[in-house]
């Protein structure tokens, strides 16, 4: 590995790695269900990129295949079984709804993103001889907490379901940067199990769409302590 | 010739560059956006012509008015000339003003213009006046905090907040073009010269409708040798916040590295041609979109503030 | 052997999809030989150890036998109860009430189970995260099987939130998978425990931080567990029995397991501290709600996080004596808590309602159910002589031993509070007068439910003064992998 080519590939990474954030942000505040698909795909292809950039770097076939596997997945079959989810409410125009106000939420995500570099700091100080750790394990735990914070505010199921996605894509954002031998029964397992979860959901919303005539899961308070 | 007056020779050609060509850049502007609409357009001239008319009409100024309506386009029209003289326009070695002020003072000049304009709109008591300030001013207060972050984080790379020296910190390679915090100051500050520049998302420059004007009711009652002054002012300052964003920020290629008049006179087309793209982008851009309603601009505006504090959170941080 | 544990369920699966009529019996059919099948591997656990199995990619070690054993007997009585519950309960139905999913209850049940079996029987951790995960996944159609509004409200809750943890969770399982890979240890609990003395403090703590907010939002730590009554009160009571009993413990069971590598560590400092608080934490608010719920399922939920909390801070207080009461309560708290949901379950269909103060007197309705009730609310509540009476009680003793005397009376004030909020709770359901709902013509009291009933209330009572000696000799040796002495 040239140094010259090394300090390339970790730019090309952070540049992806910056586009990877800010689609996770997009996904917290986009308002209209198509907006926020759209989002998600371009996210998942973030994530792919950077799997190509860090498996050239590293030389590695593995991460090839993981580059792969998540573009299969993520770029390609969860968008599918999200459309599929939405059915007709994808092409609603309806806004979304959030339960902060939009610049509140945007503030708290910078908050956050910066509690999640806090916090994984140390672990990136204690592992050496991993270069792109410093760039991939900050974005992807800023990615899971943006993930975590959409399942939190919005109050739109098919959302929810893509901020659930968006945590699962930052685990892997993180850990493709440090893990690049995971054995292949775990790999093939994990491909098959995050489609498989995104339409055991999808089916939840579903259901939720048929028999409470929205999918806006976050007017449905029946299930209270007081009743 | 000694190096002052090269300085200066190269001073007057980067404010007559300014000058010259920043009606042809906003004719170019409008043409693209009607042929993006499936229209002809009006003549890439047309802005010229348009001067040239208004510095031939005679000028009605209402009794009430002060001094302050008289001043403002004066203002409005100065302030990017100044600004230009700060900025690496054509040279990337700086020029005889660049230490005179950094980008915090290009963006105090740049927002005085816009103060007395939004204090002459006051000043009439036309009733739509007023009314395009308070907005004006509005998405001013909103897009100020990120547009400091965004010199701040700009500073924060090349050391300095002198633009000629940030361009250079910039061009020294390809890889650090690719840095988040960099990606993320070059979407926030497009953000931003949208919203100051009353482009679509924000405000609609070709609106016809005083009431849903933000900005450009500013102008409404000026005539005559005002009004040239206004328009010929606005396209100045448009040129100048691309000045900023291409040659400081996105590309810091194509200009002159020495002083020498044809270097300096070869980087003119260099530069027009990657404001030109830039245009295009623009116009695209801008077709795609629908005006914002007039309370989702302050999300607009918090949009661009939270990138620039990534930015400047990657960059405290280290990671790149 | 250990593979035909998870064959079967998932041949069982199968099967259900073919005859409707016959997929109970069927279910339970799988159940049994599972429950045979982990008797006989325990068996052999207790006498010699881990045992593998498949290549590998299976293990089973004392803990995760223990464990195991309570899944399958679970299971068992689950699948029993299932089959006269569910029919008595769609007798009850009304014309306005939307068609349960009893069709796919059957499946769904089987793979469920599956999902929790493979849990301490994988050896890779990332299998085990996504067995776990695969747990709410299989899980969700169960919990929604009312199809209601309440219910997907419900179900949704569930998911979102048990994902949402499994999602961190995740992340905390690829950075020890990295950590533990670096030393070039196998993936498995034995290769943490090896790695864990070597790694840098911020590799193991940083992961189980991970862990302790993703697999608490799945294990019901305040204050994640808001999903955990509401999926309690709108699931039947046989998915509950599974649910409260064995599912939520699953993630349990993973903070527990990685608590001997922290112990090992010598960069990390105290880490019992993060188990006793966020332990207190939990039982504090749950003995506070247990005060004041209105929905009887909704109790027993209560208390399932109230167990949580308990397990979770007698692992902190084991760190200076032993993990004896832990273990003991993990296994007590499972086919207890299924049986409190049986009797519940059966009380619903005599009442037709769960809010407690719309009902009382099921004494006098319905005998057998109302004993049941107040033995089971007893028990769980830690009164001896049930089998929660000795791990509570083994656990506080431990924690005085070790002079964590703050924490230890904490939590014992806390466990007093539960109890007399359960108690109190159970008595205005089970005493006074038989209160008869207008028009509600409560259906015959399905047989097998009963023998289910039965059945769960065997291990309540004997294990509470008689634990046979192989399982004795488990539950020490389990003891022994959270890192006390025997």
């Amino acid at each position: 590995m040239m140094p010259a080519s090394f300090d390339i590939a970790y730019a090309l990474d952070g540049f992806f790695a910056a586009f990877f954030v800010l689609f996770s942000v997009g996904i917290v505040v986009a308002r209209q269900m198509r907006g926020a698909l759209f989002l998600f795909v371009l996210h998942a292809l973030a994530l792919t990129a950077s799997a190509i950039v860090l498996a050239i770097a590293l030389d590695s076939p593995h991460l090839g295949w993981v580059a792969l596997i998540t573009f299969s997945t993520k770029a390609i079959a969860v968008p599918l079984v999200l459309r599929w989810a939405a059915g007709r409410k994808l092409h609603e125009r309806r806004e979304v709804d959030h339960v902060l106000t939009i610049t509140f939420s945007l503030l708290i995500a910078a908050v956050l993103a910066l509690i999640a570099w806090v916090t994984i700091e140390p672990l990136v100080q204690a592992i050496p001889g991993r270069p792109f750790a410093a760039i991939n394990l900050p974005t992807g735990l800023i990615a899971i907490f943006f993930g975590a914070f959409t399942v939190t505010v919005r109050r739109e199921a098919m959302v929810q379901l893509m901020g659930l996605l968006v945590m699962e894509s930052g685990a892997f954002f993180a850990s493709i940067s440090i893990v690049n031998d995971l054995s292949v029964i775990a790999e093939i397992s994990a491909a098959v199990d995050v489609p498989i979860a995104a339409m055991v959901i999808g089916l939840l919303i579903r259901n939720i769409n048929r028999v409470a005539g929205s999918t806006r899961v976050g007017h449905m308070a029946d299930l209270k302590e007081h009743n | 010739m000694s190096p002052t007056v090269t300085h200066l020779v190269v001073n007057l050609i980067q404010v007559a560059f300014l000058l010259v060509f920043a009606p042809l850049l906003k004719g170019v502007l409008e043409r693209l956006e009607e042929i993006i609409q499936g229209k002809r357009g009006p003549s890439v001239f047309q802005p010229y012509r348009d001067i040239y008319k208004l510095f031939g009409k005679d000028e009605i100024v209402s009794q009430d008015s002060t001094w302050v309506f008289r001043f403002a386009p004066i203002i409005h029209f100065v302030m990017p000339i100044f600004v230009v003289l700060l900025i690496p326009a054509l040279t990337t070695m700086p020029l005889f003003f660049a230490f005179m002020g950094d980008m915090l003072s290009v963006g105090f000049y740049l927002s005085l213009g816009g103060f007395f304009i939004a204090l002459a709109a006051l000043d009439t008591g036309n009733v739509y006046g007023p009314v395009g300030a308070s907005r004006s001013r509005m998405v001013g207060f909103l897009s100020e905090p990120a547009a400091i972050l965004v010199y701040f984080t700009l500073s924060y790379v090349a050391n300095s907040t002198i633009p000629y020296v940030v361009t250079a910190s910039w061009a020294q390679s390809w890889a650090s073009m690719l840095e988040p915090a960099h990606l993320l100051v070059v979407i926030a500050f497009f953000l931003l010269i949208l919203a100051d520049e009353g482009r679509i998302p924000v405000d609609s420059p070709s609106g016809k409708v005083e009431i849903a004007m933000i900005g450009h009711s500013n102008y409404l009652e000026y005539s005559g040798t005002s009004a040239a002054l206004i328009k010929w002012g606005g396209a100045l300052k448009l040129m100048v916040l691309m000045i900023i964003f291409l040659n400081v920020l996105v590309t810091p290629w194509g200009l002159a590295s020495t002083l020498h008049w044809a270097d300096v006179l070869w980087a003119i087309p260099k530069v027009l041609a990657k404001m030109f793209i830039f245009l295009v982008a623009l116009a695209v851009i801008e077709s795609s979109l629908a005006k914002l309603r007039l309370f989702r601009i302050g999300e607009y505006l918090a949009a661009a503030f939270v990138i620039c504090l990534f930015a400047m959170g990657v960059r405290l941080v280290g990671i790149a | 052997m250990l593979v035909l544990i998870l064959v079967i369920p998932a041949v069982v699966a199968l099967l259900t999809l073919a005859s409707r009529r016959l997929a109970p019996w069927l279910t339970l059919a799988g159940m049994l030989i599972g429950l045979g099948l982990a008797i006989v591997n325990a068996l052999r656990v207790a006498h010699g150890g881990i045992i593998h199995g498949a290549y590998g990619t299976l293990s089973l070690d004392p803990l995760g036998a223990l464990y195991l054993l309570v899944v399958a007997f679970v299971g068992v009585t689950a699948a029993l109860y299932g089959i006269g519950y569910l029919t008595a309960r769609m007798a009850e139905l009304t014309e306005d009430d939307p068609p349960p999913r009893y069709r796919q209850y059957f499946p769904l049940f089987n793979l469920f189970l599956l999902s929790i079996m493979a849990v301490p029987l994988a050896s890779n951790l990332a299998v085990i995260w996504i067995a776990i995960e695969l747990t709410t996944v299989f899980s969700a159609f169960l919990v929604a099987y009312d199809d209601g509004r309440q219910a997907l409200e419900a179900a949704w809750k569930y998911v979102a939130l048990t994902s949402m943890g499994a999602m961190i969770a995740l992340l905390g399982v690829l950075i020890l998978y990295y950590g533990i890979n670096h030393q070039g240890q196998p993936i498995t609990w034995q290769g943490l425990q090896q790695a864990a003395p070597h790694l840098p403090a911020a590799v193991l703590l940083i992961p189980f931080v991970l862990w302790l907010i993703g697999f608490g939002a799945k294990t019901g730590l305040v204050p994640l567990h808001t999903w955990l009554p509401d999926a309690h009160s709108q699931a039947p009571a046989s998915v509950c029995a599974v649910l409260s009993g064995v599912e939520v413990s699953a993630a349990l069971y993973m903070l527990l397991r990685i608590y001997p590598a922290l112990v090992a560590n010598p960069g990390i400092v105290n880490p019992e501290i993060w188990y006793l608080v966020a332990g207190l934490i939990t039982v504090a608010t749950s003995a506070f709600l247990l005060l004041q719920v209105h929905d009887y399922k909704r109790l027993f939920a209560y208390s399932t996080i109230e167990h949580m909390g308990i397990i979770l801070a007698a692992c902190g207080l084991g760190a200076g004596g032993h993990q004896l009461g832990t273990v003991y309560q993990l296994f007590a708290h499972a086919f207890t808590k299924s049986f409190c949901f049986y009797a519940a379950g059966l009380a619903t269909l005599v009442f037709g309602t769960q809010k407690i103060a719309a009902v009382g007197g099921l004494l006098g309705r319905a005998p057998v159910v109302g004993w049941a009730l107040l033995l089971g609310a007893i028990a769980i509540a830690g009164a001896p002589p049930f089998a929660l009476f000795i791990s509570e009680f083994e656990i506080l003793r431990t924690g005085f031993a070790a002079g964590q005397y703050a924490a230890t009376g904490v939590l014992t004030t806390l466990i007093v509070l539960a109890f007399v909020a359960i108690v109190y709770q159970a008595g205005r359901i089970v005493f006074g007068e038989p209160v008869v709902a207008d028009g509600y013509q409560p259906p015959p009291l399905p047989k097998t439910s009963m023998v289910a009933l039965a059945i769960a209330f065997v291990p309540v009572l004997v294990f509470g003064f008689y634990l046979p000696p192989p399982l004795m000799s488990l539950v020490h040796q389990a003891a022994l992998i959270l890192g006390g002495p025997t």
